[in-house]
């Protein structure tokens, strides 16, 4: 083994590492930790798996969130060892789950209070009322030209989850639609 | 004699002067005022000069109909030019200034126009400045330029900003009179979500100009305690200053809101205007009626004015239009402009009705004297009026004025509805073009749907608002507001289009200045047609959209041709209903945000070597890596080209398309996606496909591995990456859902880089837990592999696009810098060097790989060489059957080939066309082009990939490139596509 | 300014968050003869009236939809998973 290989102090670069969480009156923005996000695709586009992926993880039902019929990403903010991410993938499996790890393609970040739904409203054009988007809700929107994963997880808090490469683009977006309640 | 500030009424804050300035002159208004208000209060009747004949202007209206007086507002980046003055509110220090003018308003040259009026009428330009033909650029055209337009834009950058959202409601108001209050208060107190717009500052439509009484309080505080009562719900959204300007398909509506339009020093972080997106499930239109104008002599003349516009100015801002005022009326309205004149003690000369039978019984109890069955022919008077001429049997009595109301009925503000296709109808017994009440999604209300009178605009205001929140399943009771008290209800009354007696000049469109002779002379000119008379005379085109001018038009012409002005009708109805900025239109996309920026993972690894960036699609690609010393970009991709033929370099790749592709079918689903055999790839494999469109023609290109058995990794070109995704979820989704067939893109998962040249496996190897070998990890494999020690898990792939020995890795995005780092220090002693997409670009030419330049949408794989790539045994793949056309198999078509000039000193430029040698350079002769070229330093010259005829079979012919555009001639020759290592040897080291 | 589109999976959206095809017309078997062939690539129906399209909802659930639209009016009839295709045919 090559004095390289062993000394080497690999090291992670945080796509958000440059930006820091912030606070304006009544919203606020919140870089959070990468952690780790799975995309599990069934086979078919059928719905009915949510309720048995959380049973099989023994995870919170905010931890499955819907993408598309047949497909959601199960998140968290730990980072996972390839080991977990091991055991996962199998349990996954004998439900009939693939799992692709995009625990680095996807980047997360949080959008929380009373001017959280205006602000949002800015960018994208689905209802985010309540009554049309209850906590635990999940879709896939555009924010302003920004394609972004989408999960209602308070009455008053929202997670985002975007493409890293558009990280940075859009936290300033959203800094550019937070900036009224400065 | 002249307008001037009441000691009382209105409501204007007489405690708040403001200061501001009109042309230089400073002038004082009050809190509460607009420009127009301020400007009368001051006496200062004169606004502007008009477009064509720059006669002297005062205001028309007080509101957003206003076509004379355009003022441009503000300073350097914050000139707005065009703005009507009674839409501005004034603020401290407010700077404005008059328009169309040189050198004042007071004493413009323009002028002059109006001796010139026998040649300026309407359709002169189709008549005049056609001779001499030399003049047009010369004199004619530069003299309109200067005399086109109203204000002037500025040229300075605009500091403030703007931005754009959506909002969805159950009930959208559009409106915030009597009817959309009381539609607005009966959706709120039933719980829907409700957004009520209205164009004004204040909330309150026409009840702000209201003497009546409602419930015994006065009108402006009826609206006040609405206003409380509204703001207080929190499911109700109030947006004043916010113009409704569309109606469009789904029901959206869209409006500008001018957030902060009425302050000196707008706050920096909170936009100037919104561009609203309104997603209703129903909309209440209650945008009322537009008074019409009078089209006799001189009605443009300074201190002549709408009657319900007077009232406003009256009633709202305290502002009394002068000291001597005539109303001009053919409807009952004018009355009670007549009543709350005399309230305010302004006297009032006369009334001239035009109805033989005068006003209705009781309408009008006044003292002022009531002439009926009489016409104002003309108004007199230069820069204000001084006179009008009343006709009155054949005979014309003059009095002495100094103000004149008009009232020529009402035009129901249907815009809106009318935008998306829907033609109003002319309605005898209203006098008006009307629509129906009732169309999905969008319900008319109050006087824009022909109701009169207060008490009865609030009744179907609660009844209509009641009636649609029902429909939505909400339990909603009209509400009701008590008697209306004092309020004179305007029956609808006939038009009077023509007036007998006329001398002067009587205006139709104030703002293009298209008077009733030009209307004449458009129907004798054969211009008769509604839609040409408008393009004929201008009448209509201004900035105004003929909101006081198209239905004056109409029935002139009516009346002209012998038609109703039903058969008539109107032009076009189209959004916006007043203009709309850029400004609000972008939104945020400007400048820096103009589109997002996508970043690769190795973007920092890239800007911190130096990398010179060029933009691809929404990434940013490294270029080039320069060196201290290194002058031109040449100097730099040169020695990258040269050291990774020796040494090796390492490049982001980051960027291409990857596509993680499992299921039990994945492998007969790659099968039917690439033209070549996908279904038997071992795992440990990678494979270059080519991804045909249905016609037959190359869509893309990629490197497809077997990870595991079905585990697929597919990678396709930057630019295509996102269509390629599409394509193939269209194919499991629509053409075979039948297929276990799963789809992920990892495009963002991995950060992938390229080592590239002879010296690349032993700096991988240092890295790399595994053997890697050649004999245990020959050329094409593909596998997981260990990083450092184990610290690390990455994907490794032997595939080259520059035809040395090279690899490309794939690791976690988020350890993507770290990894490149560790290479170049482990690559330091052997000479590697990172290399960008210029270089990468030398070394695929120089291969004769091909890229988008070839694959262009023209050629099929036979033309590229690529014949042995589409499969005859497979039954079936997307392409395959429209592969076998005639035309795409003649021996003709342009195929892939070589070229190197005979000379190395000389060069050729991309796109460029073939001639055979001696051909003449016409497009007969055009046997190809350039498709991609560059400097090669392994052959010591430019070349190039080209598609010609027949390629594949004239290597070594001599031919002549010819750049038409630059008129450039260089010799060459045809050769092999590949100048370099034609055996592959380099690859399989 | 803002057509909408009532995704199946998503609700309303505008017309951005979506990439259009084109004709919804069904791929002919691998043995059709040519000119079914090309037909199916070439020759499409213009219909002043309903008009089914494949649709794609790229910037949401990323699913093919069959949107039956009125080229004249712009009213949307009907919007259908494309997979599902062939219970609406029955």
């Amino acid at each position: 083994m090559s004095a390289l290989k062993s000394a080497f102090k690999i090291e992670h670069r945080a796509a958000l590492g440059d930006k820091k969480s912030s606070s304006f009156m009544g919203v606020s923005l919140e870089v959070l930790p990468e952690g780790h996000v799975l995309h599990a695709l069934s086979r078919s586009a059928d719905g009915g798996l949510s309720g048995a992926i959380r049973t099989a993880l023994g995870i919170s039902e905010i931890a499955v969130r819907f993408v598309s019929p047949g497909q959601w990403f199960i998140v968290g903010d730990a980072a996972l060892s390839a080991a977990e991410l091991g055991a996962m993938t199998q349990k996954l499996g004998a439900l009939g789950i693939d799992t692709v790890d995009q625990s680095h393609g996807r980047v997360r970040i949080g959008l929380s209070g009373e001017k959280a739904t205006r602000a949002l409203n800015k960018g994208t054009a689905a209802d985010l009322s309540l009554a049309a988007f209850p906590v635990g809700h999940a879709t896939t929107t555009l924010i302003g030209h920004i394609g972004a994963h989408v999960t209602r997880t308070g009455e008053q808090s929202f997670e985002l989850m975007v493409l890293r490469g558009f990280a940075e683009s859009l936290w300033d977006e959203l800094c550019e639609m937070c900036a009224e309640f400065a | 004699m002249t307008s001037y500030r009441l000691p009382k009424g209105g409501l204007v804050d007489r405690k708040t002067p403001l200061s501001f300035t009109f042309d230089g002159k400073r002038m004082i208004g009050l809190e509460g005022d607009s420009v127009a208000s301020a400007l009368l209060a001051n006496g200062q009747l004169l606004m502007g000069r008009s477009f064509k004949y720059h006669r002297p202007r005062g205001v028309l209206t007080a509101g957003s109909a206003e076509p004379n007086a355009l003022m441009t507002i503000g300073e350097g980046g914050r000139t707005e030019p065009n703005t009507r003055a009674p839409m501005q509110e004034l603020y401290q220090g407010l700077v404005a200034r008059s328009q169309n003018r040189w050198p004042s308003l007071d004493f413009d040259i323009g002028s002059l126009n109006s001796l010139l009026s026998p040649f300026l009428g309407a359709g002169f330009y189709y008549k005049t400045f056609m001779w001499p033909a030399a003049f047009w650029e010369k004199l004619y055209e530069p003299f309109i330029r200067r005399a086109a337009g109203l204000g002037k834009a500025s040229y300075e950058t605009d500091p403030d900003h703007y931005e754009k959202c959506w909002a969805h409601c159950d009930l959208l108001v559009v409106g915030s009179g009597a009817t959309g209050l009381a539609a607005a208060l009966t959706a709120g107190r039933a719980g829907a979500r409700v957004i009520l717009v209205d164009e004004h500052a204040r909330i309150g439509g026409g009840l702000l100009a209201e003497t009546a009484l409602i419930g015994g309080v006065a009108a402006p505080d009826f609206v006040a305690s609405a206003l409380a009562e509204l703001a207080s719900l929190p499911n109700v959204e109030l947006l004043s200053r916010t113009t409704a300007f569309g109606w469009y398909d789904g029901n959206v509506f869209g409006a500008v809101e001018r957030v902060q339009k009425h302050v000196r020093a707008p706050l920096p972080n909170v936009p100037v205007e919104r561009l609203w997106r309104i997603v209703a499930k129903q909309a209440l239109l209650a945008t009322g009626a537009e008074e019409r104008p009078l089209t006799f002599g001189g009605n443009d003349i300074p201190g002549v004015m709408m009657a319900g516009a007077m009232r406003s100015y009256l009633n709202t801002y305290g502002v009394a239009p002068g000291k001597s005022v005539a109303i001009f009326t053919t409807n009952d309205s004018g009355y009670a402009l007549a009543r709350d004149l005399e309230k305010a003690g302004v006297a009032l000369a006369a009334i001239i009705d035009s109805r033989a039978e005068g006003a209705a019984p009781g309408v009008y109890s006044g003292t002022a004297r009531v002439i009926t069955g009489a016409y104002v022919s003309d108004a007199h008077g230069g820069k204000a009026l001084a006179s009008i001429s009343v006709f009155k049997g054949g005979k014309t009595e003059t009095l002495s004025v100094d103000a004149l109301a008009m009232s020529g009925g009402f035009n129901p503000i249907i815009h809106l509805a009318c935008q998306r296709g829907e033609r109003p109808t002319w309605s005898d017994e209203n006098g008006a073009f009307i629509v129906p009440d009732q169309r999905k999604g969008l319900t008319l209300a109050g006087s824009v749907a022909t109701t009169n009178g207060l008490a009865a605009c609030l009744e179907a205001g609660a009844a209509k608002a009641a009636a649609l929140l029902g429909d939505l399943g909400f339990a909603a009771q009209a509400s009701s507001f008590g008697t209306v008290e004092g309020d004179i209800v305007p029956a609808a009354a006939k038009p009077v289009w023509s007036i007998p007696g006329i001398k002067g000049k009587a205006f139709i469109d104030y703002q293009n200045d298209v008077h009733r002779k030009d209307i004449g002379l458009a129907v004798r000119e054969g211009y008769g047609h509604v839609e040409l008379a408008k393009r004929y005379t201008t009448n209509g085109m201004a900035t105004d959209q003929g909101k006081l001018s198209n239905v004056n038009a109409i029935g002139l012409l009516a009346e002209a041709r012998g038609i109703s002005p039903g058969a008539v009708g109107t032009t076009t109805f189209r959004p916006f209903y007043t203009p709309v900025s850029f400004g609000a239109l972008a939104g945020t996309s400007h400048g820096k945000h103009f589109q997002p920026v996508r970043q690769s993972p190795l973007h920092n690894w890239a800007k911190k070597n130096g990398a010179q960036f060029v933009e691809t699609g929404l990434w940013y690609r490294s270029s080039w890596f320069p060196r201290a010393g290194e002058k031109t970009w040449r100097e730099s991709v040169d020695r990258e080209v040269k050291n990774i033929r020796i040494n090796a370099g390492l490049c982001d790749v980051s960027m291409l398309g990857k596509i993680e592709i499992t299921g039990t079918d994945a492998a007969e689903f790659i099968n039917r996606v690439y033209s070549n055999a996908f279904l038997k790839l071992p795992v440990g494999k990678a494979r270059y496909g080519l991804m045909l469109r249905e016609d037959g023609f190359i869509y893309d290109d990629g490197t497809t591995s077997r990870l595991e058995e079905n585990r697929f990794f597919m990678t396709t070109t930057t630019a295509y990456a996102a269509g390629v995704m599409n394509h193939l979820e269209f194919c499991t989704q629509a053409l075979w859902p039948e297929l276990d067939v799963r789809l992920a893109s990892v495009t963002d998962q991995w950060a992938q880089m390229a080592i590239a040249g002879p010296k690349s496996r032993l700096i991988l190897q240092t890295i790399v837990d595994e053997d890697i070998s050649n004999d245990a990890f020959p050329f094409l494999g593909a596998k997981e592999v260990s990083l450092f020690g184990g610290q690390l898990q990455g994907r490794l792939f032997r595939i080259s696009f520059s035809g040395e020995l090279a690899y490309e890795l794939a690791v976690p995005a988020g350890y993507g810098e770290s990894v490149a780092d560790a290479l170049m220090e482990a690559g330091k002693e052997h000479g590697i060097c990172a290399y960008g997409v210029e270089a990468l670009g030398v070394l695929r030419i120089e291969k004769g790989h091909v890229t988008h330049n070839e694959i262009n949408g023209t050629v099929v794989p036979g033309d590229l060489g690529f014949g042995k790539m589409v499969s005859a045994a497979k039954a079936d793949f997307v392409g395959k059957h429209m592969l076998s056309r005639e035309g795409l198999n003649d021996p003709n078509r342009a195929q892939l080939v070589g070229v190197a000039p005979l000379d190395p000193a000389t060069t050729f430029r991309s796109g460029s066309h073939i001639l055979e040698k001696g051909a003449a350079a016409t497009l007969e002769n055009d046997q190809g082009y350039i498709s991609s070229s560059c400097y090669s330093p392994h052959v010591g010259s430019t070349i190039g990939l080209a598609l010609v005829k027949r390629g594949a079979s004239r290597h070594g012919e001599e031919v002549l490139v010819w750049n038409g555009i630059r008129n450039e001639y260089t010799p060459a020759r045809l050769c092999d596509p590949v100048f370099f290592d034609p055996a592959n040897e380099k690859l399989k080291v | 300014m803002a057509s909408l589109i009532s995704c199946p999976h998503c609700g309303s959206r505008p017309k951005e968050e979506f990439t259009v095809k084109g004709a919804a017309l069904a791929r002919p078997e691998a043995d059709a003869d040519e000119a079914t062939w090309f037909d199916h690539v070439y020759l499409r129906d213009n219909p002043r009236g309903l008009y089914d399209e494949y649709w794609h909802h790229t910037s949401g659930c990323r699913r093919w939809l069959v949107v039956t639209r009125d080229t004249a009016t712009h009213d949307i009839a009907a919007v259908r998973d494309a997979a599902d295709k062939k219970e609406a045919a029955q």
